[in-house]
């Protein structure tokens, strides 16, 4: 042991101590960082005594980060969904005004606009002389008309911005995929130099982390300190290159139209045709939304204007029975030839509309309402009111009668298949808003899952202020040890230099 | 790490998502109080709204089914009023009848009592209530039945005098008519003149109205008949009656003939008495079902808007007491976070 020894020490100490300084300032400045991973400075014996940092540690959680990364995807799926779910709600939201009354405070619904059809029918049959009462059953058919194309819209709408949102989202994917990329490439060389690639990693945490927005992903990492990513289906996103998203925007997705899927490398990774199809993120909640849950919804508000055309249908009611094909009488679509078959019900939520021949505001007859004759004015063939009194209710009680006769519904609405007009509407009513609690219930449930997945996180990996000070307090004393070292061993050796 | 570490920035921001939670629970209490409605009706109730919804629409329709029955009431009520006056005068007429017949057989009188009469009957048989004629069946636009005095003569007039004319071979200014026997007035009485007033020869010369009679529904799944028309045997053989002895009373026959044409106008305005009785009671059994059906909607609109109301309503106590505790809450959160900030070693360090 010599005096130059404990010099050489003494510096070394001064060196770790500079190390161990400067994590510590890296650490408290990155103190309100999100996703920063504080880093813990070890230290070791040198083979002559002195001490040295020989390893900067990441204090890093991968199980914690994976959860984070669930939970992200998880929560990003429920939220679109409850986004959209509870657009398609606002169609039936009802006392959205406490203070209207009668009819008015039933909302807009299509139920609740059939209701009031329902009433003005009544009234006006009780006064069928009455022009104003006939033109108020027309508005109430109108309104009925407007719910259901303003429904239907909303269903275009929501399926269009879900369809345009997933070309973005994916466009995002691809993008973070390529920083994914350059990030990687700089971990992979900087691990083999002995880099501190702590904040690189960091970094590809939050690349990851933003990836699981959209796409639920699975990670893993190569000998070389590479990421691999995969979604939760299964299908690879990156392995040290990144496989590209293509996806192709429909533009606006009509009743009929389906949008289209997904792929990576070609192969369809959302919808019915994937093998693999991703589980979770925004995407899959997208997907879900414009697939499933709209078109359900449009197929609904379609059964109810397809079988409320059927309803108000005019028969044939020429003395001599020519035989005559039913006609559709006081709702009618645009393009329609004759009464639709169950089977061609698709997108008439849109084109539903008050025949122009009874129509006031379009130079019609209301009181065709009465006598029938609506679908065809040149003759009397549909004409029920076949001796013209003004007092004559038959045809009204019939169409009363109609509403709340059992009809046949299509399965793939989901509700009940041979039940009354008006259930059927109820029935939507309640579908719609089922799923509207149950999404805005899993959205918020997931938002707690993440809040809590990225406080343990936070907590696990992030930066302790007093833990710094402490340390910096320690550091501060073994410095001042170190100079007291310093000093001795300097006038030891000035002694010794006297002396000679 | 052990699960004891804690990370300053997640220590400082803890209290963030329980602040943001309070404030949207306040804020949607707030709205509940304002309203006294749930905030969002559908959220709240989910799978129930369409219960809810149909609920509303029942109420909704049996309110305005109720409304609407008051106008069928006002034209029944019209009818049968009219119906009571016709009544009235006709059995009074009778009286009066069997008087002049038992007495002093006045021609002037017989013939006056039967045209104020039928002018009284024409003139209540296009009782019109709201514009609509309430004897018109479903006819409710023109007037049932046609002014008989008109002049020019009308269809109706000039069909009872060519049938006299044809029956007798000389008209009723004809000084011939004292010839005239009772036996040949009783038959012509009953013959062709009774059929002026009978089936095409009525619903032409005499009465637009519609043989079918307005049916409305005025609850869910109860039709009545909601009026009666003036083609009814009651107005038939009443302005039978009448039409006799305005035209025939007063153009000198013979007495035994004039007490012959008592005898019968007598006959038959009793039975038109008996006819409008009959239509009377008809329409008073559609008066009677209407008001017990609106005494049961107007029930059920009352069970309904409370049932209704369940769902709709928030209970305010819960409010208040719920305010309370979300403003409790509201409270803590900021104290702890201004407790939290000053727990920080750097504030006790010597600078």
């Amino acid at each position: 042991m010599t005096l130059s020894s404990a010099m050489n020490i003494v510096d070394s100490s001064f060196r770790a101590i500079g190390t161990q300084s400067s994590n510590i300032a890296s650490n408290i400045s990155n103190a309100n960082t999100p996703g920063y991973s504080a880093e813990i400075a070890n230290l070791g014996t040198t083979a002559y005594g002195g001490v040295e940092v020989f390893s900067i540690t990441r204090n890093a959680n991968a199980a914690l980060t994976a959860q984070v990364n669930i939970a992200t995807s998880e929560s990003a799926m429920q939220s679109v969904l409850a986004t959209g779910v509870a657009t398609l709600a606002q169609t039936v939201s009802d006392s959205s005004n406490a203070t209207s009354t009668g009819a008015l405070a039933n909302g807009a619904s299509p139920a609740a606009m059939l209701g009031n059809l329902q009433s003005a029918l009544s009234t006006y049959q009780s006064a069928p002389n009455s022009l104003t009462l006939a033109q108020a059953a027309v508005s109430a058919a109108k309104g009925l008309a407007g719910s259901l194309n303003g429904a239907a819209q909303a269903v275009t709408q929501v399926r269009t911005q879900a369809d345009n949102q997933i070309a973005q989202d994916v466009a995002s994917v691809n993008s973070l995929l390529n920083q994914l990329t350059t990030v990687n490439n700089a971990v992979i060389s900087g691990l083999g130099v002995g880099d501190n690639v702590g904040s690189l990693q960091d970094k590809r945490d939050q690349l990851v982390k933003q990836i699981s927005q959209y796409i639920g992903v699975n990670t893993s990492i190569n000998g070389n300190g590479s990421i691999g990513l995969f979604t939760d289906g299964g299908a690879t996103l990156f392995q040290t290159a990144p496989y590209q998203l293509t996806f192709q925007p429909s533009g606006t997705l009509g009743a009929a139209a389906a949008g289209n899927q997904v792929l990576i490398n070609g192969v369809p990774i959302t919808g019915a045709p994937s093998n693999t199809p991703i589980q979770s993120g925004e995407i899959a909640g997208l997907v879900n939304l414009r697939d499933k849950v709209a078109p359900q919804y449009q197929s609904q508000l379609d059964q109810i204007a397809g079988n409320l055309i059927t309803a108000f249908q005019e028969t044939d009611q020429s003395t001599t029975t020519l035989g005559l094909p039913p006609q559709p009488g006081l709702f009618t679509a645009s393009g329609l030839t004759g009464v639709p078959a169950s089977s061609n019900f698709t997108g008439l939520a849109n084109s539903i509309a008050i025949n122009a021949t009874v129509d006031p505001a379009q130079g019609g007859n209301p009181n065709l309402l009465r006598d029938g004759g609506i679908s065809d004015t040149t003759s009397t063939n549909y004409t029920y009111n076949s001796t013209g009194q003004a007092g004559f209710t038959g045809r009204l009680q019939q169409l009363l009668t109609g509403l709340g006769a059992t009809m046949s519904f299509s399965s793939l609405a989901g509700l009940p298949t041979a039940t009354s007009l008006t259930n059927f509407a109820q029935s939507s009513v309640s579908w719609i808003q089922a799923a509207n609690q149950t999404a805005t219930s899993n959205s918020t449930y997931q938002q707690s899952l993440l809040s809590r997945a990225s406080s343990a996180l936070g907590n696990a990996t992030g930066v302790n202020l007093d833990s710094e000070l402490t340390n910096m307090l320690t550091i501060e004393s073994s410095y001042q040890a170190s100079a007291k070292l310093l000093t001795a061993a300097n006038s030891m050796l000035t002694s010794l230099l006297h002396a000679v | 790490m052990t699960i004891n570490t804690v990370s300053s920035n997640y220590l400082a921001t803890a209290m963030l998502p329980a602040v943001k939670q309070a404030q949207t629970q306040l804020a949607t209490l707030q709205t509940e109080t304002a309203s006294g409605q749930y905030a969002d009706l559908g959220l709240q109730l989910g799978a129930q709204s369409g219960y809810e919804l149909s609920l509303r629409n029942q109420s909704n329709l049996l309110t305005s089914m109720t409304t609407a029955n008051s106008i069928t009431a006002t034209n029944m009520t019209s009818a049968q009023n009219a119906l009571t006056s016709i009544q009235s005068s006709a059995s009074d007429s009778v009286k009066s009848l069997v008087a002049l017949t038992s007495g002093a057989n006045s021609p002037t009188t017989l013939q006056s009592l039967g045209t104020s009469n039928l002018q009284q009957l024409l003139a209540l048989a296009n009782t019109s209530s709201g514009g609509d004629y309430v004897f018109g069946g479903q006819n409710l636009t023109s007037a049932p039945l046609n002014n008989y005095f008109s002049s020019p003569s009308s269809t109706a007039k000039t069909a009872i005098d060519t049938a006299f004319q044809s029956y007798f071979g000389f008209s009723t200014t004809s000084p011939n008519v004292t010839t005239i026997t009772a036996t040949q007035l009783n038959s012509f009485l009953s013959g062709s003149y009774a059929l002026q007033f009978q089936g095409s020869n009525w619903t032409t010369s005499w009465s637009t109205a519609s043989n079918s009679n307005m049916t409305t529904q005025i609850a869910p799944n109860t039709t009545i008949t909601s009026s009666t028309n003036a083609n009814t045997s009651g107005f038939r053989s009443l302005a039978q009656g009448y039409t006799m002895l305005s035209e025939f009373g007063n153009i000198g026959l013979s007495a035994s003939a004039q007490q012959a044409l008592s005898l019968t106008a007598t006959n038959v305005i009793n039975n038109g008495v008996s006819g409008v009785i009959d239509a009377q009671a008809t329409l008073g059994q559609s008066q009677g079902a209407l008001n017990s059906a609106n005494a049961q909607m107007s029930a059920q609109v009352t069970l309904l808007q409370q049932q209704v109301s369940s769902f709709d309503s928030v209970d305010m106590a819960k409010i208040a007491s719920e305010l309370t505790q979300v403003s409790t809450q509201l409270q803590a959160s900021y104290q702890i976070t201004s407790k939290l900030s000053k727990l920080n070693l750097a504030q006790y360090l010597p600078a």
